[in-house]
Formats: structure tokens, C-alpha cells, sequence
């Protein structure tokens, strides 16, 4: 599995469980029950720190894969020729982590897909305003849209990967 | 309706033809990463015409020397 494959799961992964905690926290039956009905702002502010706990948790994690991937190569390299110095494993490491061509397309198929579900989310949150839902709902809904728009964009970069992409 | 176009590439003969470059010498040569030059090999990418060009140059073959085409029924 390549660097790139295992930087999208860590993502993955990142995005699965924040959503997890949003979730769990969010939609907690003795958090709903102290909340006003059509209050926005306890939603809002919820919304807000959990953006910041994802936009945090995903910086820390890939610091933290990055510097294990490059220690997990360096002792592969040390394992295979003894005799090499830091500017081979540096240089092996470069290589291992270069992004190319490829993984731009990758990325941009990707994200076509990825901002297709949040303004598919985006659509539906309109059309539970116009069958009368509450305000709440289209939030939910708009914050989930694009919670999951991300980590399925995360799972069609990985089928890619495994399958191929060709340009047009 | 257009015919489909195969694109087919000579990469794994090339390298083997140049002392068994290895194709993390080929990527470092061509600026490109070693998977996309497995996927390439494997016909699971095809290149951008410039990548297309500088794989070509690292064997020092002409550009239809390294890919080609089979028009797909």
C-alpha cells in the first residue's frame, strides 16, 4: 500500500470519527431534551467546535502519520542496506512521499465527487425548509452533507488508487 | 459513437532493455512517483502527454516507441 493510500484511510478514519463524536454529542437524548425547540445557537456553536476538532484532529494526525510513516521507511532502508546514510533515507523518503500528476487527478475526480454530496446535502436541506422542517433539520443536515461528502470523497480516492483513473 | 482507444505502453520491455532499470529509477528519472509508474506499467493510469514525453527521454526512444493505442471493440 502506498504513502498516499495510507494518508487517505488515516483521513478516513479522521473524518469517521469526528463524525462518530459529533453524533454521539449532538444527537445525546439528555443534551436534546435541555435544548429549546428552534433554538440555532446551541446547534451553531456545536457545529463550530467540531469543525475546529476535526480541522485539529486531522492536522495532528497527519503530523503524527507523516512522522511515523518516514521512521517506519527509515528503519525499512536501515533493515535492507546497513550501510546507508541519512541523505539515502532522506532521499528514499522523498521519493516514497512525492506527489505526482496522478495523484492530483486522483484528488480532483475525488473532490468532484465530494462536493456533489454536499450540494446534493445542500438541496435536500432546502427542500426540508420548504416541507416545513425545522431550521435545526436543514443545519443537521448541511453539516452532515458535507461530513460525510468528505469521507466518501476519502473512499472514492482509495478506488482510484486500487483501480485506475485515466483522464476524461 | 467514438471508438475507444486502449493505451498500451513498452515500459517493462524499455527497462529491461536498460540494465533492469528498477522503476523507482525510472520515477526519479521522469519526476514522477514509483506507484504511477507501476500504474502506468500496469495500464491503470494513463500519462499526461509532458510525463508521457519525459519517460520517453529517460530511454531516449521516440514518445510512440514507449506508448501506442488498440482501438477497443
Amino acid at each position: 500500500m502506498s504513502y498516499q493510500e495510507k494518508r487517505t484511510i488515516t483521513t478516513i478514519v479522521t473524518g469517521l470519527l469526528v463524525l462518530a463524536a459529533y453524533c454521539l454529542y449532538a444527537f445525546n437524548p439528555v443534551r436534546l431534551s435541555a435544548l429549546t425547540p428552534g433554538d440555532l445557537k446551541p446547534w451553531a456553536v456545536t457545529m463550530l467546535i467540531f469543525i475546529g476538532i476535526g480541522v485539529g484532529a486531522s492536522i495532528i494526525i497527519q503530523i503524527v502519520f507523516h512522522i511515523l510513516m518516514s521512521i517506519s521507511i527509515a528503519i525499512k532502508e536501515k533493515m535492507r542496506n546497513m550501510e546507508c546514510d541519512d541523505k539515502e533515507i532522506e532521499k528514499t523518503i522523498g521519493a516514497e512521499m512525492i506527489e505526482d500528476e496522478r495523484d492530483k487527478l486522483i484528488e480532483l475526480k475525488a473532490s468532484k465527487v465530494g462536493f456533489g454530496i454536499a450540494g446534493g446535502g445542500f438541496l435536500l436541506a432546502l427542500v426540508s425548509i420548504v416541507l416545513k422542517y425545522s431550521p435545526v433539520v436543514m443545519l443537521n443536515i448541511l453539516f452532515l452533507s458535507m461530513s460525510l461528502g468528505s469521507i466518501i470523497e476519502g473512499f472514492v480516492q482509495l478506488t482510484f488508487y486500487r483501480r485506475g483513473v485515466w483522464h476524461a | 459513437m467514438p471508438k475507444k482507444f486502449e493505451i498500451t505502453n513498452n515500459i517493462r520491455k524499455l527497462r529491461f532493455f536498460s540494465n533492469e532499470m528498477t522503476q523507482q529509477e525510472l520515477a526519479e528519472k521522469a519526476g514522477a512517483s514509483r506507484q504511477t509508474i507501476i500504474a502506468i506499467e500496469g495500464g491503470k493510469y494513463s500519462p499526461s502527454l509532458e510525463l508521457a514525453f519525459r519517460i520517453a527521454d529517460v530511454f531516449g526512444v521516440q514518445v510512440n516507441e514507449v506508448f501506442g493505442y488498440e482501438i477497443k471493440e
